[in-house]
């Protein structure tokens, strides 16, 4: 703990800037773009709602879905694969939650006001963050540029949500002057019990959040600067429906400090290095439960620290990023089960056994304008997993003999020619990349999961999960509007998920059997997604997207967890400060279930929405307001993705204030 | 940027404060059971110029399984006597001043490297203010034969681990079962050792006190002792662990065998024990049906452990 206070201490002062591609050649220009690069605002509202959760935001993209466990921490989806498939990053930094039963998705230690735009790359383009298969997820600080003209800036936010009586305060304010930017945001939201379609109280779907965020930035030359940044955050109480536990508390702190240096008249445009350090706490609570036959304690604790370095690099036509990863995490889970005569003792065991992860890659990301029309771009990683279990013993009672630690390499490749033609767009791209066993999947040891309720147990002598990734995108673009088609195609070898073990029997008294983490030979999945905007009138908008995906395994069984075909369509219309939106969005019927794996066919649904907002000013401060409703029907429904089968929020409306200072 | 330092402090010793801490996980290990590695004197008896010292684990006799270091030195010339055809047998008198015994090696053997007489005895009772054990030391020095015996107390075994048990089996013999390892098992496979005896009916009626016919008592040779471990506890449902090896004999005369146990706590032994040909000796099947709520399996021959 020492070691860590004098790390942090250490870590007092300093940077990290946005970083986004610097195309200018001349470094005034380079820093122009990074100022207003930085100083562009943050967007962190759909074209529903103006003030969103983070999960909300997300699930504005058209790559994302969710399993949702309740009315908090959903868990993201990217191109329907669960999170072992995707890294999630903070401005690069790796992070990994804290819960064996994935309560706490990365997403969950944000809050929107902090957070300036969400990087979503599809696949092995997203293996510049370190090894992947289904792509990264990178959650953009916000970051306020040195020498604004406004030397104070800052917003205010508020609303309810009455549905379940959440009300939020969202409030930040930054200092900017050329040679200091201070930074910082507070948040608090706290939410009782949703009710459904049915007007019924949904039990445990409670939550109270509160984040706080901290960011020094010092200008230590005309050059370069430096970094310090920090984010608090504190779940408590918050109830899953969808699962026999709750949470009683959650914490974590996000911190890095980072060096950024510009270069005057050289290839090489900037170095960005980052430190940083994250710790998470998770504790579990039953005791609201008291149906539950088991009293148990389940606390976890994740602790990340790890290094970024990255360039860029560019000549002519041609740009590159070069990026070096380096991370140490560990894991530890407890489980202890109370006898019913408490006298009796207790029952432990870990169900992550002290699991150290580090890996280390270096990674390149490639652009190459051939021409005005056309670009090719190409990359790619070579990074070095490195696992160990203290406590290997209890992964030997399933695996005798398996090894205490595992070295693996892991590679990723991917490339894309992009031509545009008269304002139509093509690409075509593919991809190779291997990703490690997460560390549930490798060692996780009687880890109970309530959707097909069974025990899991990890295996680590899995094989590397070997991902083959073709993708291929058309659109065309006109004044008046755009239509954009994606798909691709992932065939993944050593698919890793969960088969019924012959041997061992249940510890959790809800549990039917134990299932290992086991490798098929392979799954498939298919993912289609179509966007097309248009201008009916100057000030009326009318937007659509349509995904469908399909997942099968070696069988030709369907994999779990994938969306059936999905609409969303919205109309926008505007008149002087008033903007109305109506959006309708659905699943169609869910036909290619799978039992085997636990699910069962998902009826069709539609919600109805509706949204006005008004600008105006309060003493020169621009303020918009906003009333909506979601579910306007007040449909009773559940997605395919909906943990247990929990039902959906019923009708909700919504209001919200912004200021902007 | 002391405001900095300040706020980051803050913030850390907020997130390291009034936690849940984490389990120290040997310790648990050690919260019932203690491991015992060495081995002390229990007793010494004099007679003429001789000292015999009795070494047990932990100085103590306990029920169950012990292994017994004898010594016995010549006081006059200050040195171990070597090969001195060494017998030991345990006596237990009850209340009513019946005589037994227990499974024992009466001829122990010298070990020139450790510089012991090597033996064991199970003791089947804790001494008590009814019940009291004698232990009979015979032994030959220079062809003259000494006869000596002594007053011991056996104590009540703790360490459930250690636990036996007595039962007479379908062919009408009287079997003894005593687990000797592992002391402190842990979440994991734990090698088991247990030592499985037989006593010897005497064909005779008992003669003069001590008669050796009477109090005999073998290890039992070549049979195979089939594992079931379970959890006893209602909410554990019945729950039991993969990957068990049934115990056969080693060269020592012990069993040897693999049971896992998948977390701490209570957990029942189900044994069968089977002869050579196979045929059940005694032992019952236990169901393997998971049934949340209700206590684990107990088959006809168990020993209930914790840890
Ligand atoms: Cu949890």
């Amino acid at each position: 703990m020492k070691r860590i206070t004098l790390a942090l201490l250490l870590l007092v002062s300093i940077v990290k800037a946005q970083n986004k591609e610097i195309k200018p050649d001349s470094l005034d220009t380079v820093l122009d773009e990074v100022l207003i690069i930085a100083a562009k605002k943050a967007k962190i509202e759909t074209d529903m709602k103006m003030a969103v959760s983070v999960d909300e935001f997300l699930a504005s993209n058209a790559n994302i879905s969710f399993i949702k466990r309740g009315a908090y921490a959903w868990e993201p989806l990217l191109n329907n694969m669960s999170t072992e498939r995707s890294t999630v990053t903070i401005d690069g930094m790796h992070i990994f939650g804290a819960c064996t039963d994935k309560m706490d998705p990365v997403t969950a230690y944000v809050e929107s006001n902090n957070l300036s735009d969400i990087d979503i790359k599809s696949g092995q383009e997203g293996s510049l963050h370190g090894a992947t298969v289904a792509g990264s997820i990178d959650l953009k600080r916000k970051s306020t540029a040195f020498g604004l003209s406004k030397t104070w800036s800052g917003a205010y936010q508020s609303g309810i949500e009455f549905n379940n009586n959440q009300l939020f305060n969202l409030g930040n304010v930054a200092y900017s002057c050329d040679k200091l930017v201070a930074e910082g945001s507070v948040s608090y939201r706290k939410a009782e019990n949703y009710s459904d379609g049915n007007n019924d109280d949904v039990n445990h779907s409670q939550f109270e959040k509160f984040n706080t965020s901290l960011g020094f930035a010092y200008k230590t030359s005309e050059l370069s600067s430096l970094r310090v940044d920090a984010i608090f955050d504190k779940a408590k109480d918050v109830g899953y429906p969808a699962l026999p536990m709750d949470l009683s508390l959650s914490r974590a702190l996000i911190t890095s400090v980072s060096y950024k240096q510009f270069f005057e008249n050289s290839f090489v445009k900037v170095w960005d290095t980052k430190v940083y350090f994250n710790a998470v706490e998770h504790y579990m609570d039953d005791t609201t439960r008291p149906e539950n036959l088991v009293h148990m304690d389940m606390p976890g604790w994740s602790t990340t620290y790890g290094l970024v370095s990255k360039v860029n690099v560019k000549k002519e036509q041609f740009s590159s990023e070069i990026q070096l990863n380096a991370y140490h995490n560990l894991s530890i889970a407890e489980m202890r089960m109370y006898p019913q005569d408490r006298s009796e003792r207790t029952m432990f065991a870990y169900s992550w056994p002290w699991v150290t992860t580090r890996y280390a890659g270096l990674s390149l990301s490639n652009s190459w304008d051939i021409s005005k029309r056309s670009q090719l771009n190409f990359g790619g990683s070579l990074g070095i997993n490195y696992n160990y279990s203290k406590y290997a013993e209890f992964n030997w009672i399933f695996h005798p003999g398996a090894p205490q630690e595992k070295t693996r390499f892991l590679p990723n490749l991917y490339t894309s020619y992009l031509v545009n033609v008269d304002g139509f767009n093509f690409s075509v791209g593919g991809g190779y990349g291997h990703r490690a066993p997460s560390v549930s999947e490798g060692y996780g040891y009687y880890i109970y999961n309530s959707f097909d309720r069974y025990d899991y147990i990890g295996n680590p002598d899995l094989k590397n999960e070997i991902s083959y990734e073709a993708n291929a995108s058309a659109g065309f673009k006109n004044k008046k509007g755009g239509l954009q088609a994606k798909v691709n195609y992932f065939y993944i070898q050593n698919y890793i998920i969960g088969r019924i073990l012959s041997q061992g029997s249940p510890m959790n008294y809800q549990s039917v059997g134990v299932k290992g983490y086991t490798a098929l030979d392979y799954a498939t999945l298919f993912n289609f997604s179509m966007d097309a905007h248009y201008a009916v009138m100057d000030n009326l908008h009318w937007k659509g997207t349509l995904t469908y995906a399909r997942g099968l395994d070696e069988n030709k069984n369907n994999l779990p967890f994938i969306r059936p075909l999905s609409y969303q369509t919205s109309l926008h219309y505007s008149y002087k400060k008033l903007g109305v939106l109506t959006a309708l969005n659905g699943d169609l019927k869910q036909h290619n279930y799978s039992p085997f794996y636990g699910e069962d066919e998902t009826p069709s649904y539609t919600n109805w929405n509706l949204s006005i907002d008004y600008s105006f000013h309060i003493k020169n401060y621009k303020t918009v307001f906003q009333i909506g409703a979601e579910n306007l029907f007040n449909e009773y429904y559940s997605t395919y993705a909906d943990w247990g089968n929990i039902p959906r929020m019923g009708r909700n409306i919504f209001t919200s204030l912004k200021i902007n200072l | 940027m002391k405001l900095l330092h300040c706020i980051v402090i803050a913030i850390f010793v907020a997130i390291t404060s009034c936690t849940i801490e984490k389990t120290d996980y040997e310790a648990e290990l050690n919260v019932e059971t203690t491991e015992f590695i060495t081995f002390e004197e229990v007793t010494s008896i004099t007679t003429d110029n001789y000292t015999i010292s009795i070494e047990a684990l932990n100085g103590t006799l306990y029920k169950g399984y012990n292994e017994i270091h004898l010594k016995i030195t010549n006081t006059a010339t200050n040195e171990n006597l070597e090969d001195a055809h060494v017998t030991f047998l345990p006596i237990f008198t009850d209340a009513n001043g019946n005589k037994a015994s227990c499974p024992h090696d009466y001829h122990l053997d010298y070990d020139e490297t450790e510089g012991y007489y090597l033996g064991y005895s199970v003791f089947t009772s804790e001494s008590d203010s009814t019940v009291n054990w004698t232990l009979y030391v015979d032994f030959e020095d220079n062809s003259e034969l000494y006869a000596v015996n002594h007053p011991i107390t056996v104590k009540e075994q703790t360490n459930l681990n250690l636990n036996m048990t007595a039962f007479t089996g379908h062919d009408d013999e009287q079997y003894f079962i005593a687990l000797v390892a592992p002391q402190s098992p842990s979440v994991a496979q734990n090698d088991l050792v247990a030592g499985i005896y037989k006593y010897n009916k005497p064909a005779n009626p008992a003669g003069t006190f001590p008669d050796l016919s009477q109090y005999s008592y073998s290890i039992v040779e070549g049979h195979t002792l089939l594992i079931d471990p379970r959890m006893p506890e209602p909410s554990m449902g019945n729950h039991s662990s993969p990957n068990n090896e049934d115990l056969t004999q080693e060269t020592d005369g012990l069993y040897h065998g693999v049971v896992n146990y998948t977390m701490t706590g209570n957990w029942t032994l189900n044994f069968i024990l089977k002869n050579e040909s196979g045929d059940i000796i005694k032992g019952t099947e236990v169901s393997t049906e998971f049934t949340p709520g209700i206590d684990g399996e107990k088959g006809e021959l168990h020993i209930d452990i914790l840890f």
